[in-house]
């Protein structure tokens, strides 16, 4: 790579010794791609708390704030989870504190959330953003124009320490065409909820090699918000899409042919009821219908979900423990509507975790013998990890299902007829 | 035999091939505690990667892939040396960071001339499979 004088000067150390580990490893990491060259961030994305004590120290060692902003991923709160009962909660709160001082003495945002957008935190198109976390990059990438490539945890604390990425990848404008294209066959969306998106969006991720991007056609124009983000977070959990286009939607595609480049795709993807049907089936991995938990907020809540599953609470005493991960200022929006309220009142909890990764109450390192050993959720991404991280049972389904489950205890969810 | 391959993370290192022609993931596909396959119904479920050659075809799925490589090498469980058709970055990113030596590209087919158990080196900074045989 060639640097310039700034960033040779990192290398050299004259900014301190974490600074010149993090140059060293985005160097060695932008030369395995071939990258010639450096790019400015807009701004950088990390997460403290999955990355281990021992990388964070050595990258963070002797650095001072940093001038750009830089923000943070979905956090723990081993505080509160010991206030729910949870007995291993002690075990997650010494690395916590100590990772979470350094990071305030840093100056960057706790923002600890998956959905910084609806802070008002979000890249206008064609900024470069490095972040660590799949689901917000390929909101990033595909919901605002914003270019953002694939990144792991660790390397994104390098960038944001270095406040710079290596310019490759869905950085570079022409890499951003859509080289797979969906077409919906019998599929009728109008009756879709968010629980559909989801599904769709899980079944496209395995179905495209790599973290190539990929092109969605045959969806109502203009859909809305919540609908285009649970379509495009759910595909790098079963795959790595980083960039998924909604044709009539995303800003890169106002037009199918502005998603390809004018070029043809070099693979169709066809959707129909079949392929919908065995994702759903798939996605619920269950014996009976017991239900322990309900989890909302992968991605982390909006305010309008936040109102719906108020009104589905209200005055109701919840069977299930219920969990919605949301950022602590659309937290405090609901608490100004009175819905946090109603909804801690039926005896939901709100927390800005990963409801989804590192679920404290299905979490057996986390929750210890109070485990709930199943849970529901309307998320195909939580639905994933629900499964392969907390090992529990997993009912997938809507909302709505998902209420009633926490109200009742009992799954009476079911596949969609699809029209 | 040799095979000329391109050089993802430096270092050299040798061992037995573990040959699996599907994409991987540190988040997952490895449990650090004990350097095995968990995943269920997987072609490797049991299969111990750790201190291994593993032979794959690109990495796939969490960013949170590099933080698992990270807890795998620490309790040294990480494969001894890596190589796949093509990286990408979150694998990529892991390697580098946990310096396991890897390679990409290979010039000749791997899944044709490496198979599981064979004794294989890497030297990564030059670019060099070899295979030595069983």
């Amino acid at each position: 790579m060639q640097l310039t004088n700034e960033e040779k000067r990192m290398k050299a150390g004259e900014y301190g010794p974490g600074t010149q580990r993090a140059m060293d490893l985005l160097v060695k990491y932008g030369d395995s791609f071939d990258a010639e060259q450096f790019a400015p961030i807009s701004y950088g994305h990390i997460s403290y708390d999955f990355c281990p004590e021992e990388f964070w120290n050595l990258m963070t060692e002797g650095v001072g704030k940093t001038p750009h902003r830089v923000t943070t991923h979905p956090s723990y709160s081993p505080e509160v989870w010991k206030q729910w009962g949870l007995s291993l909660a002690d075990n997650w709160a010494g690395e916590h504190e100590r990772k979470l001082k350094r990071f305030l003495e840093l100056g960057w945002l706790r923002t600890e959330t998956c959905a910084e957008y609806l802070l008002g935190i979000m890249p206008r198109k064609g900024d470069i953003v490095s972040m660590g976390g799949s689901c917000m990059q390929v909101a990033n990438n595909s919901l605002f124009g914003a270019r953002v490539d694939r990144m792991g945890i660790l390397i994104s604390l390098a960038a944001a320490v270095c406040g710079r990425t290596p310019l490759m990848g869905l950085l570079v404008p022409e890499n951003r065409f859509a080289s797979h294209m969906v077409e919906l066959e019998d599929l009728d969306v109008s009756n879709w909820t968010i629980a559909h998106y989801h599904c769709l969006g899980y079944y496209i991720g395995d179905q495209v090699p790599g973290f190539k991007p990929v092109a969605v056609n045959g969806l109502p124009p203009n859909l809305p918000f919540d609908f285009a983000r649970a379509l495009v977070i759910s595909m790098p959990t079963s795959g790595s899409v980083t960039l998924g286009h909604i044709v009539g939607t995303t800003p890169e595609a106002p037009t199918l042919e502005a998603a390809l480049g004018g070029k043809k795709p070099e693979h169709v993807i066809r959707v129909g009821k079949r392929e919908m049907t065995q994702t759903w089936e798939r996605l619920n991995v269950w014996d009976d219908n017991t239900v322990e938990h309900v989890a909302f907020g992968c991605p982390h809540a909006t305010i309008d979900e936040i109102g719906r599953i108020a009104a589905l609470v209200e005055g109701k005493k919840l069977k299930a423990s219920l969990l919605i991960g949301a950022s602590a200022p659309v937290e405090a929006l609901a608490r100004r509507q009175g819905w946090a309220d109603i909804i801690e009142k039926a005896g939901g909890h709100f927390e800005p975790v990963c409801p989804s990764i590192t679920n404290p109450f299905t979490r057996p390192d986390i929750a210890g013998k109070n485990q709930a050993k199943s849970a529901a959720t309307d998320s195909a991404r939580s639905a994933h990890y629900l499964a392969t991280v907390s090992g529990v049972k997993v009912f997938f389904g809507t909302e709505e299902e998902c209420v009633n489950a926490a109200i009742t205890g009992r799954w009476k969810g079911e596949v969609p007829r699809w029209k | 035999m040799e095979i000329r391959a391109h050089m993802v993370s430096a270092g050299t290192a040798e061992g037995e091939a573990v040959v699996y022609k599907g994409p991987f993931s540190f988040l997952g596909d490895l449990d650090p505690a004990t350097g095995k396959v968990p995943v269920p119904r997987h072609q490797l479920e049991g299969h111990v990667l750790a201190n291994k050659v593993f032979v794959f075809t690109t990495g796939k799925g969490s960013s949170g892939g590099d933080f698992a490589a990270w807890v795998a090498k620490k309790n040294g469980n990480a494969p001894a040396a890596m190589i796949c058709l093509e990286s990408e970055p979150v694998l990529s990113g892991a390697v580098i960071v946990t310096g396991i030596p890897t390679v990409d590209k290979p010039e000749k087919d791997v899944f044709e001339l490496i198979h599981t158990g064979d004794y294989i080196k890497v030297d990564a900074t030059k670019g060099i499979i070899e295979v030595v045989g069983k």
